[in-house]
């Protein structure tokens, strides 16, 4: 009987002994890990989005602010398949990309956001399905909402759903964030981003959050800075209305004495609120396949030749290097210029006249004739000495610059040799190899108006954090190299050409205009109209360029654009110093 | 008459104590209370036990066996449960039959092995035995449930033992049931043969040996051919049956939330009622089957190892209560119920622990439950009947 007892108790002892060693491996020696499994278990990291910054126009106009929106996120962990195939019918998201974007997982069983800014619709339809969608969550987040749309297209820019590409640029971002695309919303997405804030959350065995957890603090969200706009919110809207008829366009304003950039439109436009919720493909695709390009900034990055706008540059040239005086008469016009066996056309005949008249009636045939004269690295110097050759370095991305003939570029284009002097009488009427982008232009007046000095253009004024001025423009003078009395002459022309030459339709009766209407050869479809003029002529102030693509002659279309941005302009400046 | 066993006693009411903290703080005062409700039940088992003369006990074990297999029988027509149907449903109580079967067989077990002593594998020894254990355990199986079905089988082993039966010998008993349980999956049938060879070669003479391995292939090839002869729906509840612990969430989601529960509890616990498993819900059956993880959650590996001494000296208690009583039929009682509730607690924490498969099986005295707590009870009264009154 004794041995028998003996043996019973031994199989119990030996039983709870095998349950003790279990134990003792589960709490001991994996202890540490279970504990943090249980964590796991129990603590949900929620991301709290920060707002992205606002930005205003001069005045605190809101550009871009936010609105509230509905987010679905999903919480892999906690999640089955049938339910994901059940969201991707709802969201209209194919199985792939929701699993794609379901991929990376967090130490916490966190949720990840799958699609933003959905309609209150598809909300609705998840939570009433929800028992048939474990693991899946609705939540409000702050989202971009530009008041404006297309209007600021171009000089805000957009924001987007971050790409592979961009998130692998830099991990501080997850997946479905929000960057800035284009625009101060891309250039300055570091200021605007702000820091999203993390909670962490205990949550039940169903996924339900009971409260935040005690013993961690929650990190709010700090929203973005606050950006202040040199962009003049009326004067933005004008030119808008006035630019639009015209499919492609571009208008840019700038004050002369900062460089502040007071608007900034390239037609045609889209609406930047289109990039915040999953774009639909097919509206995607006619952005895309848009022959107009709506996404190309014509201000920075399109170069066109400047046409006659260019003629008061080239004689501001030959006055400098003595090829003509003020009061030279060359061969009268009688509706072109012989050189060779050629007819360099004229748009009329004007018979007789100064280098003023010239300016004033725009006379090809002059130029031309200056252009026998002009030497193409003497030009190519003057250019490279307005800078034209250099970028603006204005606050958003995507600046182009247009291109500065010289000789070995037309050796290049033509062969060595095989290009003729007629080359340089079209340069002098400012068709050919020279091109310039709207901004360019629009400095250059700058330029002649301010007596050779310009500014750096620039669209952000100040940044704010929490209403605590963080950053101030600080405007950059340039300083270009140029005789005053010279550009004396050319101001007055530039007057003149208002006053009684091609620009007549730019007239103002309280404020006087100076200015040049253009024409940039596009065979062979129409020309493109240029005006770039600035104001008061006698003290200048303001300088805006318009061009109008397809438009013709310059004079007629783009002058009156002008004419009623500065009209708008003095008018806004008196109001607001009235206030 | 001997003096009462005050040191079983006195671990019963610290097991039960602990329990019931365990309750509170696993479930709440709603369950605190319901199980304060069936102590009293418990102790009028334990009274009845003790003081009922055990000649009257013994003289009705039959009648009592064959009530429970009616019992038995009608749960299996009009019980109810999760999936299977497993008890009475009557008010706001649960009477199970399975419970009650493990005292009744175990009773009327010690009643005919205590005429045999010195055991011998022979058909007129073991016979009858088998038959009253059998009977009860097919008729459990049947709810279906497997746990509570085999924790009479330990019983039956011990008894046997304990009249004379050699270890090998139980062993060759269990063979063609275990033979044909493995026979579910060839993944497990073939270790288990090989692990039977082994012990058949090195005990027994070749000729028995290889019929004994005989039998058991024999009995083995019958389950594949009995699940052939299945339908589908049939095939799929076998699968069940031998895996419950397949759950909505996933395989194996249960036991590894269990294993979490008990791990993260460390050294000195999470702190009473400050177990986040348990009070987040993560354990399923906190107060009943997963009572344990609940607590080693809160009380940690010193807290396991206090309540794993306390059932190990509640076992040597009941198993030296078995030695001193001079009574055959006492002494079995003794074995059968130590055997029964050490069965219950290794593979209740053993499953939570994740050595064993999950289960459903309560933890004696500790887990939320009426029928589990009267039986338990009232096996305690018998041996503290069998350890103060000699016959």
């Amino acid at each position: 009987m004794k041995i028998r007892l003996r043996r019973l108790n031994q199989i119990v002892i030996i039983s709870l002994a095998i349950l003790g060693i279990r134990l003792f491996s589960l709490q001991i020696i994996r202890g540490e890990r279970y504990a943090r499994l249980s964590d796991r278990n129990r603590i949900r990291k929620i991301i709290l989005t920060a707002p992205r910054g606002r930005i205003f126009d001069r005045n605190g106009i809101p550009l871009a602010d936010t609105r509230p929106s509905w987010t679905i996120a999903v919480i892999p962990t906690e999640t089955n398949d049938s339910a994901l195939s059940f969201l991707s019918a709802i969201l209209k998201i194919p199985m792939p990309e929701l699993r794609r974007r379901l991929e990376p997982i967090a130490a916490f069983p966190s949720p990840v956001n799958i699609c933003r800014d959905v309609s209150f619709k598809i909300v609705a339809q998840i939570e009433e399905n929800n028992f048939r969608l474990p693991g899946v969550m609705t939540r409000v987040d702050p989202v971009r909402n530009y008041p404006y749309g297309p209007i600021y297209a171009h000089c805000i820019g957009y924001i987007g759903e971050i790409t592979d590409a961009e998130l692998a640029r830099d991990t501080s971002y997850h997946r479905l964030d929000y960057i800035g695309k284009t625009g101060i919303e891309a250039r300055y997405e570091k200021r605007l981003r702000g820091a999203d804030g993390t909670q962490f959350v205990e949550v039940d065995v169903r996924g339900r959050e009971i409260g935040p957890l005690p013993e961690k603090r929650v990190q709010s969200p700090i929203s973005g800075n606050d950006i202040y706009l040199t962009i003049n919110h009326r004067l933005q809207q004008l030119a808008y209305e006035l630019s639009k008829p015209y499919e492609r366009s571009a208008v840019v304003g700038i004050a002369i004495r900062t460089g502040e950039i007071l608007c900034l439109i390239s037609n045609p436009a889209f609406d930047p609120n289109l990039f915040l919720s999953h774009l639909n493909s097919a509206r995607w695709d006619s952005l895309v396949s848009n022959p107009a390009k709506p996404f190309f900034n014509r201000v920075i990055s399109a170069a066109y030749p400047p046409g006659s706008t260019f003629k008061p540059l080239i004689a501001l040239l030959a006055l400098e290097k003595q090829l003509i005086t003020p009061q030279t008469n060359f061969i009268p016009c009688n509706g072109g210029f012989r050189y060779g066996n050629r007819t360099f056309r004229c748009w009329s005949a004007h018979g007789h006249l100064n280098l003023i008249e010239a300016i004033e009636q725009s006379c090809n045939s002059y130029f031309y004739q200056i252009g026998l004269r002009l030497n193409v690295d003497t030009l190519s110097k003057f250019c490279r000495r307005l800078k034209l050759d250099q970028p603006s370095y204005i606050d958003i991305p995507g600046e182009k610059i247009g291109n500065v003939p010289s000789r070995e570029f037309l050796n290049r284009r033509y062969g060595k040799g095989k290009w003729t002097q007629g080359v340089m009488l079209n340069l002098a009427i400012g068709q050919g190899e020279l091109t310039l982008t709207p901004l360019q232009l629009a400095l250059l007046y700058a330029c002649i108006a301010n007596d050779g000095t310009y500014f750096q253009p620039y669209l952000v004024d100040r940044i704010e954090s929490a209403g605590t001025v963080i950053y101030t423009a600080n405007p950059k003078q340039v300083k270009v190299e140029l005789n005053s009395s010279q550009l004396k002459i050319i101001k007055t022309a530039l007057t003149r050409v208002v006053e009684y030459g091609t620009a007549r339709g730019a007239q103002l009766p309280e404020i006087s205009i100076a200015g040049k209407t253009g024409t940039a050869q596009n065979p062979p479809k129409p020309d493109h109209a240029w005006f770039v003029g600035y104001a008061p002529a006698e003290d200048p102030e303001v300088v805006f360029a318009v061009i109008l693509e397809n438009a013709g002659q310059g004079g007629a279309a783009a002058a009156p654009i002008v004419s009623a941005l500065v009209r708008s302009y003095f008018l806004s400046k008196n109001s607001y110093a009235q206030d | 008459m001997r003096k009462i066993d005050l040191t079983l006693i006195l671990i019963v009411t610290f097991l039960i104590i602990i329990g019931l903290i365990a309750i509170y703080s696993a479930a709440g005062t709603r369950y605190l209370f319901r199980q304060l409700l069936f102590l009293p039940f418990g102790l009028v088992g334990l009274l009845v036990a003790f003081f009922t003369p055990r000649r009257i006990i013994l003289g009705t074990a039959e009648i009592l066996y064959i009530l429970t297999l009616i019992m038995l029988i009608t749960v299996l027509i009009w019980g109810t449960g999760p999936g299977a149907k497993r008890w009475f449903a009557i008010g706001a109580f649960n009477i199970q039959p399975s419970e009650v079967a493990k005292f009744t067989t175990t009773v009327v077990l010690a009643k005919y092995l205590s005429y045999r002593r010195n055991l011998k594998l022979d058909f007129p020894n073991i016979a009858g035995p088998a038959f009253l254990t059998i009977t009860p355990v097919l008729l459990i199986l049947a709810e279906p449930d497997l746990s509570t079905a085999i924790s009479i089988l330990p019983a039956f082993a011990a008894m046997l033992y304990w009249q004379g039966l050699r270890p090998l010998h139980i062993l060759l008993l269990f063979i063609p049931p275990f033979s044909f349980v493995a026979g579910f999956s060839i993944y497990f049938w073939i270790p288990f043969f090989i692990l039977l060879a082994i012990i058949v070669f090195l005990r027994m003479k070749f000729l028995p040996a290889i019929t004994t391995l005989i039998i058991s292939s024999a009995f083995g090839l019958l389950s594949p051919i009995v699940i052939s002869l299945l339908k589908d729906y049939q095939r799929a509840r076998i699968k069940n049956f031998f895996a419950p612990w397949l759950d909505p969430h996933g395989i194996g989601w249960n036991a590894i939330q269990s294993q979490i529960a008990i791990g993260s509890g460390r050294v000195l616990g999470k702190g009473y009622l400050k177990g986040t498993q348990k009070r987040l819900g993560f354990l399923p059956n906190r107060h009943t089957d997963f009572i344990f993880s609940s607590i080693a959650e809160e009380f940690g590996l010193l807290g396991s190892i206090v309540l794993l001494l306390l059932f190990f000296l509640f076992i040597h208690r009941i198993l030296l209560t078995a030695y001193k009583t001079r009574d055959q039929n006492g002494a079995l009682l003794c074995i059968g119920f130590a055997a029964i509730i050490t069965y219950q607690i290794f593979v209740n924490i053993g499953m939570l622990l994740g050595v064993l498969p999950i289960t459903g099986i309560t933890l004696p005295f500790i887990s939320y439950g009426g029928s589990s707590l009267l039986v338990t009870m009232t096996m305690l009264g018998l041996l503290l009947n069998v350890g103060t009154k000699p016959e």
